[in-house]
């Protein structure tokens, strides 16, 4: 850390300062020595980069750009900071991604949503938003969202021709002869979820594949600052349906730590079981998933059934199956209702008296495995260049995971260990959900027992204990906080202003995004019924692909 | 390999004769059904103080104020479930006991009058009756008598107390001014 500090304190800065064990947070004044600090960082281990998040603060004119750069196998992250203009044409900064191409995408979605530009990006377009968005940049603060509604309205013929447009020209540029062409792979396919891979072949071998995404879209970032801090957790939560619970963890924590409190820790270890719940959901619709884009429809309808008993126990708590909304900042929604543990048991002990079968049948099947092991490797430095998150990368046998790296909630209290594969390649990014379902089992096992034993003990009320007040109106501040995902890390970044009633500005960063921009490489050179394993193995969501 | 393979013949037969396992029909009936189960809203209209507190926090403005010719409740709120999404929060801010607004309970059934006739269906409508209004309205009247009556007595009380003040004050001076003069007489005198 302090050689790192070393490296930050050499160029011209207002501050440099420790921010919680794992981050040093640096403010500069000059937003053209980017380059070369990120290039001194990159020599002290600094290799990847989590994401790109700007803030308009129109007021003072000017926009804030953050990067949150990281090194993942010595858990040494630092936060940057540089001040640009924010008239439209100084509004820009060096790009960052010819030095580490985990950058790419999410330069594009900061220019495309403040219209920051990168210069030196190597292809700067629109991106989630579409070319002919009205009106530009809609996370601005003065963007004008009814004017681009009335636009929408308007003129919703001419914005769908752009699809006619792009047939168009390439019926044009296509070579009329051979068998060069684009296919469409999505957003209708059966696998592919609201995502649409341009896909070029020659024959049945993929040339390049160019993913478009934005399909589903909702802005949840901005929808954040419309509500107050509460409401917004049905925002957050709704970055995916998958793995509920643990996205409202995180925002929460964030608005805790700007409000200063504490939570109890009958809140914390609940928190671990309702995470860990969550987890298991989203996993057990991952396996299922990637035998069911393979074209194998009998595994989903075995995990989904061990994953209603789950949602059953969610229900339970909270009153709904999938948009639970249980966590809210200061602690968890709901008192523990009596048995409600004992429904989780039951869950848990459903999920171990299918697993062998589902190892037998399908982990371990020979012609899933013809098909999968060896192919698509994705490997350690690919990991660190590209920031594979979470599972993808613990498959490549790289120890990552936020719960131990940097403990929240009750994790602390919790013991285990990195979960990882060894080969990175389709067949490990399947088999270790498999692995992780029964460390999470293990996780919740240890975090009832120890809520048993508090209660016991007199130290835990479960009726009361669940929630400590949150002011309405929170100091001005920001916060960075990190949890670990289903598939992978999630870092929020709020900032918050004086006397504030709702969110200045939530960045939210999810793991598909990176996972999504390296299809291209893996895909390239293969076949074309390489693409629903290799996407399938990626465990992509489009939710908190487009967020 | 062998044994292995028969063992698995058996399963697979077993799974034929054992019962289907989806036996309840879930359009009609709750496959699994939480007590706190988050449905459709009841509202209490006779419980509701009309703060407005359940409309402020709706995240997506599900909830209309409908205006009632009270002082209190002056409105009430009605529910678009065609918007809402079932998170609770309005349950949650409702500061009344018991809570003027649930849902958790509340049923997973949400048509009114068959499927899809019209958005309005899925709306929560609170029939006030009339005659509870005219109770109502009958009641504040004559609590805003009482009101007023109590007022114009405090009132008559004050102006009572205030000339009796106002009189002792000015008894008190003609007092205070009569000695200040008798001095000045003596003076005068001496
Ligand atoms: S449940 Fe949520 S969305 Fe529905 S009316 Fe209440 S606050 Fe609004
Ligand atoms: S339902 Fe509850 S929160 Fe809503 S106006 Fe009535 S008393 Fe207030």
């Amino acid at each position: 850390m302090e050689a790192i500090r070393k490296v930050l304190e050499k160029y011209d800065n207002e501050y440099v300062e420790d921010y919680k064990p794992t981050w040093l947070k640096a403010k500069f004044t000059n937003p053209n020595d980017l380059l070369s600090i990120v290039q001194d960082l990159q020599a002290e281990g600094i290799k990847t980069c989590s994401t790109v998040s700007p803030t308009d603060f129109i007021d003072e004119n000017k926009i804030e750009v953050n990067y949150f750069l990281e090194d993942i196998i010595n858990k040494k992250n630092v936060w940057l900071k540089f001040d640009i203009p924010r008239e439209l044409e100084a509004c820009k900064i060096p790009s960052i991604t010819p030095l580490m191409p985990s950058a790419n995408w999410h330069e594009l979605e900061a220019y495309s949503t403040f219209g920051v530009k990168f210069e030196g990006h190597p292809n700067l377009r629109y991106f989630l938003i579409s070319a002919d968005y009205y009106g530009k940049f809609p996370f601005r603060k003065d963007f004008d969202w009814k004017a681009h509604e009335q636009n929408l309205i308007q003129n919703i013929d001419e914005i769908t021709s752009e699809w006619l447009d792009e047939y168009e020209e390439n019926e044009k540029t296509l070579p009329k002869d051979g068998s060069k062409t684009i296919l469409h792979w999505g957003p209708t396919h059966p696998a592919s979820g609201p995502i649409r891979l341009k896909v070029g072949v020659d024959g049945e071998n993929i040339q390049w594949v160019d993913p478009d995404i934005g399909y589903v879209w909702r802005a949840l970032e901005h929808l954040v600052e419309r509500k107050d801090f509460i409401g917004s957790i049905v925002a957050v939560e709704r970055i995916c349906f998958m793995d509920n619970p643990n996205p409202m963890i995180c925002y929460s924590q964030a608005v805790e730590e700007i409000a200063g409190k504490e939570i109890t820790r009958f809140a914390k270890l609940m928190r671990v079981v309702l995470g860990e719940i969550g987890r298991i959901a989203s996993h057990l619709i991952s396996m299922g998933g990637f035998f069911g884009n393979a074209g194998l429809h009998t595994f989903v309808m075995w995990t989904m059934d061990v994953r209603e008993y789950f949602l059953d126990a969610l229900e339970e708590y909270s009153g709904a199956r999938i948009a639970t909304a249980c966590i809210e900042p200061g602690g968890v929604r709901y008192p523990l209702r009596d048995g409600w543990l004992d429904i989780v048991q039951k869950a848990i002990e459903k999920y171990e008296s299918s697993k062998d079968e589902f190892f037998d049948i399908f982990i371990n099947n020979p012609l899933m495995k013809t098909r999968a092991v060896a192919n698509a490797i994705i490997s350690k430095e690919d990991v660190v260049q590209n920031y594979m998150a979470g599972p993808i990368a613990r498959a490549s046998g790289v120890k990552v995971d936020v719960r131990i790296d940097e403990p929240y909630a009750g994790y602390d209290e919790i013991e285990f260990d990195y979960v990882t594969c060894e080969n990175g390649d389709i067949y490990d990014r399947l088999h270790i959900f498999f692995k992780e379902l029964d460390q999470s089992m293990d996780i919740i096992k240890q975090a009832i027992a120890k809520i048993q034993e508090g209660i016991a003990s007199g130290e835990m009320n479960p009726q009361k204990d669940h929630l400590v007040r949150i002011p309405k109106k929170l100091p001005a501040g920001e916060a960075v906080t990190r949890i670990e995902w289903a598939r992978g890390e999630i870092l929020m970044h709020l900032v918050t202003q004086e006397k504030a009633t709702n969110p200045y500005r939530l960045k939210i960063k999810a793991p598909s995004v990176n996972h999504t921009m390296v299809l291209d490489e893996l895909l390239r050179g293969k076949t074309l019924s390489d693409i629903p394993l290799v996407y399938g193995s990626m465990h992509i969501c489009q939710g908190d692909l487009d967020r | 390999m062998l044994v292995d393979i028969i063992k698995k013949m058996i399963r697979v037969s077993k799974s034929m004769t054992e019962d289907r396992l989806a036996t309840k029909d879930a359009s009609k009936d709750f496959v699994h059904k939480s007590e706190i189960f988050r449905g459709k809203h009841e509202i209490l209209y006779d419980v509701c103080t009309g703060c407005d507190a359940c409309n402020k926090i709706c995240p997506v403005d599900a909830i209309v104020m409908k205006p009632l010719p009270l002082k209190r409740p002056n409105k009430i709120p009605e529910v678009n479930l065609a918007i809402c999404i079932f998170c609770g929060l309005c349950e949650d801010v409702c500061p009344t006991k018991p809570k003027a607004l649930k849902l958790s309970g509340g049923t997973f059934d949400m048509r009114a009058g068959g499927a899809h006739e019209a958005q309005d269906n899925f709306w929560v409508r609170v029939d006030v009756p009339q005659d509870w209004i005219e109770k109502k309205k009958e009641e504040e009247r004559k609590k805003a008598e009482a009101a007023a009556k109590k007022k114009a007595e405090m009132a008559a009380k004050k102006k009572a107390e205030a000339e009796a003040k106002a009189k002792a004050e000015a008894e008190a001076k003609a007092k205070e001014e009569a000695s200040k003069e008798a001095p000045t007489k003596e003076d005068n005198n001496g």
